[in-house]
């Protein structure tokens, strides 16, 4: 309960609250908010925003802008949360058995983890969907592939830091045997430090999507926000509408996020100062 | 003997990391279906077999995958990187054209991103709680959530399209004859936009680091002294604090040195900059595999060029630093 | 030569035109000027002998020539060759060339230079070439003006296979008993044509000069011409705009960008020069699974999408509706061939009838739709399709792919349905035929019959008409065939597609042949 309060009292996190809930709503709602499909060509191309029946505008071939925002929010919001789970599970898994094995385990592990960090990563993915082919899967693949080494880092960190402690010493020496000890002692304590740093890998999840769309390596037959903002490029100059209102989205959800995140940190670890997640 | 000692290992660990890199590269992109003959036989206009058994015979695409793997590193060490089909060239001479102009990119980038994220955040700090220090928290958080090509889109839309302060696209401009001078002046213009676009998500990073960093060091024993002296604020800002918080920024940076790189792709796209990551948007279309392979090679290079001067810079800083002592 | 040799030359000469001395020299054509253009992408390499790809075809028109050109109406007139002629027969040709052609290297050209590169050079290249030269029972070279090809058994359309993109003859002292590709003269890039290759500085641009040794008297009027690289649509629209470049052709310019070009006061746009070409694009079904196997499938296919609308809304206008595997552009055109208009209750109706009846959703079928990986354009088709189809119960699902990955799958038949766009060079026998004959189902070969589609008739009635000696029996064989084709809705045709080129209004003379911006510039001036 005093965690909770804590998260309240910061108006970074409140504020970023009341925006992600709003984005939430809308993915879900988007049939009932805007019932247009937004791949139909309901309209001439290029309509500037407050044309009748388009309160956002057209893109290049007449369809609705604000349809494609409702309907992307889905898209942009599943696959973050997707391949933020596939991440935390490739993630936790590694960093798990790297601390709790130690030695060379935790060494040939911490190396990998240390190679996926070293080459830019962007290009790694975007190597990935390429070469498999732009589908939804291999998006998520390929952003999970990246993201990672962080949240193995972290855990391998906070298993490093709890192996050691008494409480689970005891329950060692009272017979429990690894797994259970892994299971019911370590990982609920290591729980609040993954759980902030996985969300703000969705936020991080859905820039990288948006951008692979953006370079035209997303799912063709999903309209994310990204793929909006791509398609809009060529066409700046006669319809700014077309890049301004995706964009923005990807904008406004992405920052709710990040204060949630870490208002949430804030309200889990006080006494730590405030660091950037890397 | 230590320093000597040292670079060894940094020069053994680069390679390693360099095998292992295009040993992945090369799985990675011949596990896709297709191959390159197909393509260009296709884009003549027509195909048919003698010309692909040409095509094949002559890039040694016939070969057995761990053959080709095996001559391809070979050659990687010794600084040949093949030959691309689709632009009939050594891939190294086509990677060396671009360089520079990604190098301009993400040199300037990252200079200007730590530059003035440390600026910001040591503003930010010593004026904890005041509203200077709100805005640029708020301004930090922003650039930190934008999508960096959307960004650059904005900006265009922005000091192009609407002001035409600044051109939109490419590295230079088209046709105009200037003298040598001028000519510096038309590529810096160029080069405004896309640096700002770069920098501006990193430089947020910096600045709220470097805020922290610098919050955290104020409430140090030695900065109460040294006011106790009677120094005035600016110099214990200068002489104690900054150099002291500035350490995790430096470190951070060369972490984040990857993913600066990784995001000259999107930037070089946007701006149609005439740099490697472009190169890298080229390439995939075409399936071009050893442009590819020699992009990602050279570009994680890059990356741990950046990483061993910041740690350079880590020493200058604080001669008592161990490189060993980088914890994860 | 006798009065019956040259009454024969006469004849068969038949629109050759007027012989290019002097005519030139007519008024208004001030010499001197550089033209400024883009090529997009940059060409490899600059021997379209050995590469043909679309950007080295269109800067290599200047640098090499052949022996003939065609006319917007697809007649040959003189290239290299002055005159020509036909034996009865159908198997000799004999084609007299003009004087004093020389090499940019100043080397002279003669008919060992063409039979050379016709037979050695281009069969060992050239994989189109190959198709009709393959063809040949021998070529001499009686002397150093005359040309004597002859062919195995009759073949109508080998007059259309002598453009400089198809047979452009390079030297046979510079690339005799060497290896082609690795023969150093092709950075010099050695051509016949009235520019020559000054400098090329990749990435930036290619440098042409006038070829003071041209054949043709006071030809080419324009002293250079700049091919400048510019990768990116927008920038190649500001500089079309500003007046950097002086032209732009096939599609150096986005649909989109068109009709505010079009009304600027300094440009002037044409969609003609294209007619030797006529990319023709459709929806390619594989015969090979159901439920495209059955022709009433195809049908409905062709029923349910507005291809007018989709003229309009995705090209912006450009190009015309495809009614058949033959342009309108191409010699021997039908127009009188089955309709297929917008008439989605017809498409519905059809399915119907094929018993695959709407289910969840309305959906009746689901197909892949392989999309063409060459651009944002294609993207767009590719959604208008699937918007379309889907009204009508097929459910389309789009699959995006590479360059590489997209060649093999069609060549390997491992798709449902693509778009895919061809050349039709003139002549249905050249680029027609190919997608439709049974004997051209060859797997692993791009741009082969891909569809699957078998007609013994469709091969009899082709078979016959690339033999036939006079234009009228081919006329009615290539009109039976294309109704029969059209009726069968052998692939989905959607397109002519039309490619604006722009130029600046004061550049005159630029498009003059069916090859456009391809060919040699000779007569564009500056007024």
């Amino acid at each position: 309960m005093g965690f909770v309060r804590a998260f309240l009292r910061n108006p970074g996190g409140v504020i970023g609250l009341v925006l992600l809930v709003a984005v939430v709503v809308v993915a879900i709602f988007a049939p009932l908010l805007v019932p247009v499909d937004p791949w139909e060509m309901v309209g001439a191309p290029f309509e500037p925003p407050l044309s009748p029946d388009l309160p956002l505008g057209s893109d290049t071939m007449g369809r609705d802008i604000a349809a494609g925002l409702a309907h992307g929010a889905r898209v942009s919001l599943a696959i973050g949360l997707a391949s933020t789970l596939a991440a935390l599970l490739i993630g936790v898994a590694i960093g798990a058995t790297a601390g709790w094995f130690g030695g060379v385990v935790d060494a040939v592990l911490m190396r990998i983890a240390e190679l996926f960090q070293t080459i830019p990563g962007f290009i790694l993915a975007v190597l990935l969907v390429a070469t498999l082919g732009p589908s939804l899967a291999h998006e998520i693949l390929a952003i999970a592939a990246i993201s990672w080494p962080p949240l193995a880092r972290l855990t391998r960190g906070e298993f490093l830091r709890l192996k050691n402690r008494d409480f689970v010493r005891a329950a060692a020496c009272q017979g429990e045997r690894p797994a259970a000890l892994v299971l019911r002692h370590i990982l609920p304590n290591a729980l609040a430090p993954i759980i902030v740093t996985g969300s703000l890998t969705v936020a991080t999840a859905i820039l990288i999507e948006s951008a692979l769309s953006f370079l035209g390596l997303g799912d063709p037959n999903l309209m994310s926000w990204g793929y909006m903002v791509g398609a809009a490029r060529t066409v700046i100059r006669q319809a700014w509408w077309t890049s301004v209102f995706p964009g923005a989205a990807i904008l406004v959800t992405v920052l709710a996020i990040n204060l949630v995140g870490e208002a949430l940190n804030d309200a889990l670890n006080p006494r730590l100062a405030r660091r950037s997640g890397a | 003997m230590r320093t000597m000692a040292a670079l060894a290992a940094w020069i053994a660990r680069t390679l390693a990391v360099i095998l292992v890199i295009a040993s992945v590269n090369f799985a990675l992109v011949h596990a896709a279906p297709g191959d390159p003959a197909q393509v260009i036989a296709g884009q003549s206009g027509a195909s048919d077999e003698t010309l692909l058994r040409q095509l094949r015979a002559e890039y040694g695409l016939d070969k057995p995958y761990p053959v080709q793997l095996a001559t391809y590193l070979g050659r990687v060490l010794r600084l040949d990187l093949g030959y691309s089909y689709r632009q009939q060239r050594p891939v190294l001479g086509l990677v060396l054209e671009r360089l520079p102009a990604t190098l301009l990119l993400t040199g300037t980038a990252f200079a200007l991103a730590l530059g003035s994220g440390i600026l910001l955040g040591t503003l930010s700090g010593v004026r904890a709680g005041r509203w200077s220090d709100t805005l640029i928290g708020l301004v930090a958080l922003v650039l930190y959530a934008m999508p960096v090509f959307w960004l650059g889109l904005m900006l265009v839309l922005v000091f192009s399209v609407q002001l035409e302060w600044l051109p939109a696209f490419g590295y230079r401009s088209v046709g105009a004859t200037l003298s040598p001078l001028g000519q510096v002046g038309d590529v810096l213009a160029h080069l405004i936009l896309p640096v700002l676009s770069l920098a501006a998500v990193y430089l947020a990073v910096y600045a709220r680091l470097m805020r922290s960093s610098i919050v955290e060091v104020a409430a140090q024993d030695f900065v109460k002294t040294a006011r106790a002296k009677g120094l005035t604020r600016g110099r214990v800002i200068r002489d104690h604090m900054i150099r002291n918080a500035i350490l995790p920024v430096v470190t951070v940076a060369g972490m984040q040195a990857g993913a600066l790189v990784g995001g000259s792709v999107v930037v070089e796209t946007v701006f149609a900059w005439p740099g490697l990551g472009r190169l890298v948007f080229e390439a995939l279309s075409q399936r071009d595999y050893p442009v590819l392979l020699g992009i990602f090679l050279v570009m994680s290079v890059l990356v741990i060029v950046i990483n061993m001067l910041t740690d350079l810079l880590s020493r200058l800083i604080d001669p008592r630093i161990d490189a060993s002592a980088k914890a994860a | 030569m006798n009065r019956r040799d040259f009454a024969k030359l006469v004849l068969a000469a038949g629109a050759a035109g007027p012989i290019p001395f002097g005519i030139t020299r007519a008024a208004g054509q001030t010499r001197g000027g550089v033209l400024t253009t883009v090529i997009q992408p940059e060409p490899p390499i600059l021997v379209s002998a050995l590469n043909q790809q679309a950007p080295t075809l269109t800067v290599c028109g200047k640098i090499y020539e052949s022996l003939l050109t065609y006319d917007f109406d697809l007649t040959p007139k003189p290239g290299m060759a002055q005159s020509w002629e036909r034996s009865p027969d159908g198997l000799t040709y004999t084609f007299k060339l003009f004087p004093g052609i020389t090499f940019h290297d100043g080397s002279p050209m003669t008919s060992e230079d063409v039979v050379f590169s016709v037979t050695k050079a281009l069969m060992e290249a050239h994989a189109r070439a190959r198709g009709t030269f393959s063809r040949l029972a021998s070529a001499e070279a009686p002397d150093p003006l005359t040309v004597v090809f002859k062919l195995k058994e009759p073949f109508a359309p080998f007059l259309h296979a002598f453009d400089a993109t198809t047979a452009p003859i390079i030297s046979k002292a510079l690339y005799e008993n060497t290896d082609l590709r690795q023969n150093p003269n092709n950075a010099r890039a050695i051509g016949t044509g009235p520019f020559k290759l000054k400098e090329w500085v990749k990435g930036s641009h290619i440098h042409l000069v006038r070829h003071e040794g041209y054949y043709r008297n006071g030809e080419p009027y324009l002293d250079e011409i700049y091919y400048r690289v510019i990768p990116d649509a927008a920038s190649r629209a500001v500089a079309l705009e500003s007046g950097t470049i002086q032209l732009t052709q096939w599609n150096d310019v986005e649909a989109f960008d068109v009709p505010r070009l079009k009304a600027l006061p300094n440009l002037d746009m044409t969609t003609k020069g294209y007619e030797f070409y006529a990319p023709h694009l459709w929806l390619e079904m594989n015969t090979r699974i159901a439920p495209m196997n059955d022709r009433r499938f195809r049908q409905a296919v062709l029923y349910a999408i507005d291809r007018e609308a989709l003229r309009k809304r995705v090209f912006f206008g450009l190009g015309k509706v495809a009614t058949g595997p033959v342009s309108s552009k191409t010699r021997f055109y039908e127009p009188d061939v089955k309709t297929y208009e917008y008439a989605p209750a017809k498409a519905a109706a059809l399915l119907d009838e094929m018993g695959l009846k709407p289910g969840a959703g309305g959906k009746r079928v689901s197909l892949k739709y392989l999309v063409p990986p060459y651009g944002e354009l294609w993207q767009r088709v590719a959604e208008y399709v699937r918007q379309s189809l889907g009204k009508v119960g097929i459910d389309i699902v789009l699959e995006g792919i590479d360059v590489g990955g997209w060649a093999a799958r069609c060549g390997n038949w491992e798709f449902e349905i693509s778009a895919p766009w061809t050349y039709q060079y003139g002549d249905p026998a050249l680029g027609v035929s190919r997608s439709y004959i049974s004997t051209n189902i060859r797997k692993g070969i791009l741009f082969s019959n891909t569809s699957g589609y078998s007609n013994p008739e469709v091969d009899r009635l082709f078979e016959e008409a690339a033999v036939a000696r006079d234009d009228a029996t081919r006329q009615a064989l290539y009109s039976r065939v294309q109704k029969i084709l059209v009726e069968d809705a052998a692939v989905a045709w959607l397109t002519e597609l039309d490619f604006p080129t722009f130029t600046d209004k004061r550049i005159k003379d630029l498009v003059v042949t069916g090859s456009g911006v391809n060919d040699t510039f000779a007569r564009a001036y500056r007024a």
